[in-house]
């Protein structure tokens, strides 16, 4: 989608999101201050490694973070109110009403005892009043829109009826059933073939104009959020570390992690004879290091990554390394580094 | 779904006739053991022994004994025992499995409320006091052995106390529906809670497991991205889930129990159901009644496994295309 | 070149059958259709395809895990397809696979240690001190730390687990290694690291490699040679260069063309087709070319004559009726 387009008043507004889990290893923070906002129209990615925190970043603000154990701090403000906190009466109508979730796996997914049908009138129904047959023919249309071949006979269909690819489109058919202002998709997918992949990808997009609403899309795949995206978010270790424009974040990316996190993509159009890594393990979220969480692994650690670093930049392009922008733009030049 | 039902049936058909079989080989047909001599029972005359040899054509080659066998058993009903000689098996196992009937009926229905009722509301209540208070409560009633429980109302309802708060409870025994529906009632009630304490506890604790996973589930939380009611997500999703596997335990439970199993309870509260039968044939060594009983026993709990895998294939539709 | 092939594959079937939901049918599905190929030493033969394609199924049949229904394997010029498990046996140390997931294909009760030697255990290679030895050597090489040994498979990443299986691969110094989804379930930055642990390998122990992944740039980037699967048969073989630059098969075209880019150079962005609808049923194969319903340029005919894999220029063979980029393909091959 151009840039132009985008309405840049933000229809989600996250600030210092902290989500914490006490463990008997001690406090897990996987989530350590986020923010990030997401304009109307606009297509969000999010990405970093597994482990990162992204899942639970986006469901601790639906409260779909339920474990007892879970301390959430922070604001999110959709549409202005803050829904961080909220109980789950007051989350009603938002949850599937005015956001929409798309999620990971679509094999468990859906209930398995009920048709693909049922689950969506239940849904229309919940939201909207219609009657049973009116919620009905709108399932019916949903699925159609989404792709689903013969909807009038797949609408009485059991969810292990469907391939991977046509589940993944009945639960977009899901979220979008009520017309939702932010649809949330968590790894849509990871668990798909790339044929479907792009089936799937391209289905969101198209919808997304058609129903005017926000995305973020949460990915590990850089490749997918370059296809998605007009804004991304990178995290590490629950904090984000770099946030920008896409085209901006694929050609001049600024932080050591972004770096690392492009260069591992096995490309299509150049044989490489070795993959540029990022040596070592991602690290627990149970210690975190006081300062640069990336620390440990990075290439450039000096004395002042001891301390924390702040998201810095101009307006649009943000993030958090210590190193200075004459730096990180010489680095990323130098032959190793340039693709 | 048609022929998942027909495929089914046949199937437990053809186990029937299996179990037929094997009962009546380990019966009748074990080498070294005259079989004369085990049919008539400890004690028989020669007469005896001769006229059982005749009737059964134990002379005769095997499969024509196993058919007469079963021709009298279910064709001419007319097996009689020789041990209390005269009594007809059939008509006896007849009589006595309305009393079972009745008893495994009534407390199943109590043991399902219960135990549906307190598993969910245990799995509603995770982490709070009334969990593992109904879980407490549900081991106790599995560790408690059912005769003595049994025993332990009688002496409350019989003994103790039965000339003041419970005087209105009938001696032991039973009263047919048929005679009077209040009588009945009144003596089943206590054998009903007795029975229905084990499962319940057992109920309880197995929902309240499937339960918690399920909420665990991806489609749970799919249901609460919805939108949708956490009452809604209990039941209408998880519950409904979780139900497959406690129908599936329902029905092997409930065939075992009318197929005897509810032995322990009969004789405590002198019922003469199809247990007692089965446990006062044995100490007579009343072989072909042990053999009815049997046979009635194997039927009831091959006919409850072949009615829950079509429950189960109809409340599971993955079920369905295997 | 006949000596150089290691492994060699003819016309493999493979067919699980199951039941039939009327009384007394049985489905036959067709999981390997006709497969043949050949591996030759020191190589890696990527597969690709989606999933569902068969590739699991084909890897099993060659290392002689799975039965084939017709078809003979040959390892170095040896049947191996109808032998006995004992007369396999020897053959057995020679080629390896390796699992996609890290976290189930490692026994959670026993030690990595364990898990590792068990296979010069049961081959009875050495004292227990000697394969102690090399357990330790085995962990050093695939870059995990040897005092690590002792511990179990939850204790790891899941990189490390996928270093401990082909840990465990190599235990036996096996000529082949066929590698089913080996980083499918690993985060990029991680399954970089196990493909050039891979790759360091195959230089240092001479390896051969059959790699099976549904990733088109993981393939590009391990393989000598490439085939793609569509429906349990070989569409397209070629070498990883030209298959990438000329896509010979329209299916190979549009699993390229959907591959998601980074747009960070210049180069315009290659025409995306996507291909609708959902790999066929085994079970229920589509008449003439398998891939003709969802062909962006079937015509009648593919409906109703199967297209041979047929060679159109060294090292270049497709099944397809109407090849693409044949003018290029021809160029570029043209004999030096
Ligand atoms: N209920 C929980 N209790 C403890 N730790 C958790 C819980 N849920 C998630 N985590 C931890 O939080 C971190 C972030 O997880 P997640 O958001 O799922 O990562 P991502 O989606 O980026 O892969 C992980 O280290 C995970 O182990
Ligand atoms: N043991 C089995 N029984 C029946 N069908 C099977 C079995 N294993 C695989 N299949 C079927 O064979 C086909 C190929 O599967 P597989 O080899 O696992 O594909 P891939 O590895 O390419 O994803 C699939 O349709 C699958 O359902
Ligand atoms: S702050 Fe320091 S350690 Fe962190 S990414 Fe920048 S240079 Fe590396
Ligand atoms: S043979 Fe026909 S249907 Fe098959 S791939 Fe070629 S053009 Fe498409
Ligand atoms: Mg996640
Ligand atoms: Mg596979």
């Amino acid at each position: 989608m151009p840039e132009a387009t985008i309405d840049r008043t933000p229809l989600l507004r996250v600030r210092d999101l902290k989500v914490s889990f006490a463990t008997r290893q001690g406090v897990l923070r996987a989530v350590d201050g986020l923010s990030f906002d997401v304009g109307q129209k606009e297509i969000v990615g999010i990405v970093g490694e597994s482990g990162s925190g992204k899942s639970v970043a986006i469901y601790s603000m639906l409260g779909l973070v339920r474990e007892k154990n879970a301390t959430i701090t922070g604001s999110v403000l959709f549409e202005d109110r803050e829904i961080l906190g909220l109980s789950d009466k007051e989350l009603q109508p938002i949850r599937g009403g005015s956001i929409g979730m798309i999620f990971q796996d679509p094999m468990t997914a859906l209930t398995p005892v009920y048709t693909v049908g049922w689950q969506l009138v239940e849904q229309i129904r919940q939201h909207l009043h219609l009657t049973k047959a009116a919620a009905r023919s709108r399932a019916i249309e949903l699925l159609g829109q989404v792709g689903i071949p013969d909807p009038k006979s797949r609408v009485d269909r059991f969810p292990h009826e469907f391939s991977g690819g046509m589940r993944q489109r009945v639960v977009i058919a899901m979220a979008l059933s009520c017309n939702p202002r932010l649809l949330i998709a968590d790894e849509p997918t990871t668990a798909l073939d790339v044929t479907t992949q792009a089936q799937i990808l391209d289905l969101m997009v198209t919808l997304q104009d058609t129903y005017d609403s926000s995305i973020v899309i949460i990915t590990h795949d850089m490749g997918v959020i370059a296809e998605m995206a007009n804004r991304v978010v990178v995290m590490y270790a629950g904090r984000p570390v770099e946030i920008a424009p896409e085209l901006e974040l694929v050609r001049h990316p600024r932080h050591p992690y972004t770096w690392g996190l492009l260069d591992a993509v096995p490309r299509l159009n150049v044989a490489h004879e070795r993959l540029r890594t990022i040596r070592g393990n991602a690290v627990s979220p149970l210690n975190l290091p006081p300062g640069c969480a990336f620390a440990p692994r990075c290439d450039y650690v000096m004395q002042k990554c001891a301390e924390r670093p702040p998201l810095r930049g101009e307006n649009d392009h943000v993030d958090a390394c210590w190193l200075s922008d004459a730096q990180k733009v010489t680095i990323r030049r130098t032959p190793e580094h340039s693709t | 779904m048609f022929y998942f039902i027909v495929r089914r049936f046949a199937s437990a058909i053809l186990v029937l006739f299996a179990i037929s079989v094997t009962v009546f080989l380990i019966f009748f047909a074990t080498p070294g053991v005259d079989p004369a001599a085990r049919i008539a029972g400890r004690s028989a005359s020669p007469q005896i022994l001769a006229q059982v040899a005749k009737e059964f054509g134990l002379n005769r080659p095997l499969p024509i004994r196993y058919l007469l066998m079963m021709e009298h058993l279910f064709i001419k009903q007319d097996l009689t025992s020789y041990v209390n000689i005269g009594d007809r098996v059939v008509p006896q196992i007849t009589q006595a499995a309305p009393v079972t009937l009745s008893l495994v009926i009534g407390a199943a229905v109590i043991w399902l409320i219960v135990g549906v009722l307190g598993g969910v509301v245990a799995a509603a209540n995770q982490g709070k006091f009334i969990d593992p208070f109904i879980m407490f409560i549900g081991i106790a009633a599995v560790s408690v052995p059912a005769y003595w429980l049994g025993e332990v109302m009688n002496l409350l309802t019989q003994s103790k106390f039965h000339t003041s708060i419970f005087s209105w409870v009938p001696p032991p025994g039973y009263v047919s529906f048929t005679t009077s529906p209040s009588q009945w009632f009144l003596h089943l009630l206590f054998p009903w809670l007795t029975l229905a304490a084990l499962y319940a506890g057992i109920y309880a604790r197995v929902l309240r497991a499937e339960l918690v996973n399920a909420l665990n589930e991806d489609y749970i939380r799919t249901a609460r991205a919805k939108g949708l009611s956490e009452r809604r997500i209990l039941f209408r999703h998880a519950l409904r889930c979780s139900l497959i596997s406690i129908v599936s335990l329902f029905g092997l439970d409930f065939g075992a129990l009318i197929g005897g199993a509810a032995l322990l309870t009969e004789v405590v509260f002198g019922l003469p159901g199809v247990g007692l039968l089965t446990y006062t044939s044995l100490q007579n060594l009343d072989l072909p009644v042990i053999m009815g009983c049997v046979m009635y026993g194997a039927f009831f709990v091959v006919l409850a496994n072949a009615v829950v895998d079509v429950l189960y294939a109809y409340l599971d539709p993955r079920v369905r295309l295997a | 070149m006949s000596d150089d092939v290691v492994l060699q594959a003819t016309d493999v079937v493979k067919t699980f059958s199951s039941r039939g939901k009327k009384l007394g049918t049985r489905i036959v599905s067709r999981a390997v259709n006709g497969v043949s190929l050949e591996v030759r030493r020191g190589e890696t033969l990527g597969i690709v395809g989606e999933s569902g394609c068969g590739k699991s199924t084909l890897a099993r049949c060659l290392v002689q895990l799975l039965p084939v229904t017709s078809g003979t394997v040959a390892f170095e010029g040896t049947t191996l397809t109808g032998l006995s498990r004992r007369r396999l046996r020897p053959f057995r140390r020679q080629f390896q696979l390796v699992f996609q997931d890290p976290y189930a294909s490692l026994n959670p009760r026993r030690t990595v240690g364990d898990i590792v030697s068990e296979p010069m255990r049961i081959n009875h290679l050495g004292s227990s001190l000697q394969i102690a030895e090399r357990v330790r050597e085995l962990f050093t090489t695939v870059g995990l730390d040897a005092g690590a040994i002792n511990r179990y498979p939850h204790e790891f990443s899941g990189g490390q687990r996928q270093r401990i299986g082909i840990a465990r691969s190599l235990s036996l110094n096996p000529t082949l290694v066929i590698a089913d989804e080996p980083v499918s379930a690993l985060d990029v930055s991680i399954q970089a690291q196990v493909l050039n642990l891979m790759a360091d390998l195959q230089q240092e122990f001479n390896l051969t490699y059959v790699f099976i992944a549904h990733d088109l740039g993981v393939v590009r980037h391990v393989s000598n040679r490439v085939g793609v699967m569509y429906l349990g048969e070989f569409v397209e073989f070629g070498d990883v260069g030209s298959l990438y630059e000329t896509p010979l098969h329209p299916y190979t075209e549009a699993l390229l063309s959907v591959v998601p880019e980074l747009n960070d150079t210049d180069a315009p962005r290659r025409e995306r087709i996507i291909i609708t609808g959902d790999v066929p049923d085994p079970a229920d194969r589509p008449s003439g070319c398998p891939f003709h319903p969802r062909c962006p340029v079937a015509t009648e005919f593919c409906r109703v004559e199967k297209p041979m894999l047929v060679t159109i220029s060294p090292g270049r063979q497709v099944a397809c009726h109407y090849p693409r980029n044949l003018a290029a393909v021809n160029a570029t091959t043209t004999p030096a």
